[in-house]
């Protein structure tokens, strides 16, 4: 398996963004999407929890895969930055649209609950991270809830990273990487092998505690779950 | 896009801050479609407090959609209030076209029942 490696990208923290996360996943939405099916068992639980004729969005939707799970009686609206994953919630007949977590296009109180699932760990400040936590809080309504994961430094599945380096590199492995055009990326390969492609996509690991404190420090919120889940730590909050 | 979710959209532009003109965003050249979907009462009955109503009826009216100037006072109890509404905001699609703010001008397309909403650097 392919290592992480730190980041020491010498670029401003929007353009680190736009190469080292929405140009990835535009370019690897479709195999992630096809590792991606399983519901999570606590965002599960969650929205199984929600009554009945909420509605709410799932900011940073990916594929969509937690848009079907209350199809009928909670109404969820997916939105995610790559075009590339909301073309494949789209055509699962899901509601979704493009735009940006920083900046979201929501009036303010919109929703019953939002949920952005491994989506803030992409943010590539503090500064950012905290605005996108108080864009999940600010188009949900007074009382409502928020759900959110993130990326756990401290993992003890199948990745392990060293404890003292929180902003990395993490490699996508695609297995038999072709262009569109059905030919493989290395223009002198003669033979048409597919080969293995490596994209990397920028994290800051979440330390323990630290995913609760920045919703204490955006504030306007009690948080009323907080644990360690599927390699993340998350965190469930209800707005004042 | 259905009808409900533009109903909680709003123009984000930097500098765009009249709340009158932001919300709710207008329809320009747009293309609609019917898609049937299974109706459940008790879904509409409890998200109704989330719908601007008067924005839903603006939108409407443009669109030349019919929907009551009001909701009615025991919505549980008007089947054809709900079969109305349940056909207005989750049956009817946005395909193409695009959602204008009379604040600022942006633009914001819709493709293939998509909506685009990001922005350029300077709206941001």
């Amino acid at each position: 398996m392919k290592e992480s490696i730190p980041d020491t990208l010498k670029l401003s923290a929007a353009d680190k963004e736009e190469q080292y996360v929405h140009q990835v996943y535009n370019k690897i939405a479709s195999h992630f999407s096809d590792t991606r099916f399983k519901p999570w068992p606590v965002i599960e639980r969650y929205l199984r929890g929600l009554p009945s004729g909420s509605i709410g969005t799932d900011i940073g939707c990916g594929n969509g895969k937690y848009l079907g799970v209350r199809t009928g009686d909670v109404f969820i609206i997916g939105t995610d930055r790559s075009e590339s994953l909301v073309d494949i919630c789209s055509q699962r007949q899901f509601e979704c649209m493009v735009s940006d977590g920083l900046d979201l296009p929501y009036r303010a109180d919109a929703f019953d609950f939002s949920i952005s699932i491994a989506v803030i760990h992409h943010f590539s400040s503090s500064e950012r991270r905290a605005k996108a936590v108080s864009e999940i809080l600010r188009v949900v309504r007074s009382g409502g809830t928020v759900l959110i994961f993130a990326w756990a430094l401290e993992q003890n599945g199948r990745r392990k990273f060293d404890l003292s380096n929180q902003d990395v590199l993490v490699p996508w492995v695609v297995p038999g990487f072709r262009t569109h055009k059905g030919e493989t990326l290395d223009n002198n390969d003669q033979k048409q092998v597919a080969v293995d492609k490596v994209f990397h996509r920028y994290y800051h690991l979440f330390r323990e505690g630290e995913l609760p404190a920045l919703l204490q420090q955006v504030g306007g919120c009690e948080i009323i779950e907080s644990g360690y889940d599927k390699d993340n730590w998350y965190v469930i909050a209800r707005k004042f | 896009m259905r009808l409900i979710t533009h109903n909680m959209l709003k123009c984000h532009v930097k500098n765009c801050t009249d709340p009158d003109k932001q919300f709710p965003l207008r329809f320009k050249d747009v293309q609609l479609e019917q898609i049937e979907a299974d109706r459940n009462d008790e879904f509409l009955v409890r998200m109704l407090p989330r719908i601007d109503w008067a924005a839903l009826l603006k939108t409407a009216k443009e669109l030349n959609i019919e929907l009551p100037d009001k909701v009615p006072e025991s919505p549980a109890d008007d089947g054809e209030f709900l079969s109305t509404l349940h056909t207005v905001i989750l049956e009817t699609h946005v395909k193409d076209g695009s959602m204008v703010c009379d604040g600022c001008g942006h633009e914001y397309k819709i493709t293939n029942g998509i909506p685009n909403m990001l922005l350029a650097e300077h709206e941001i």
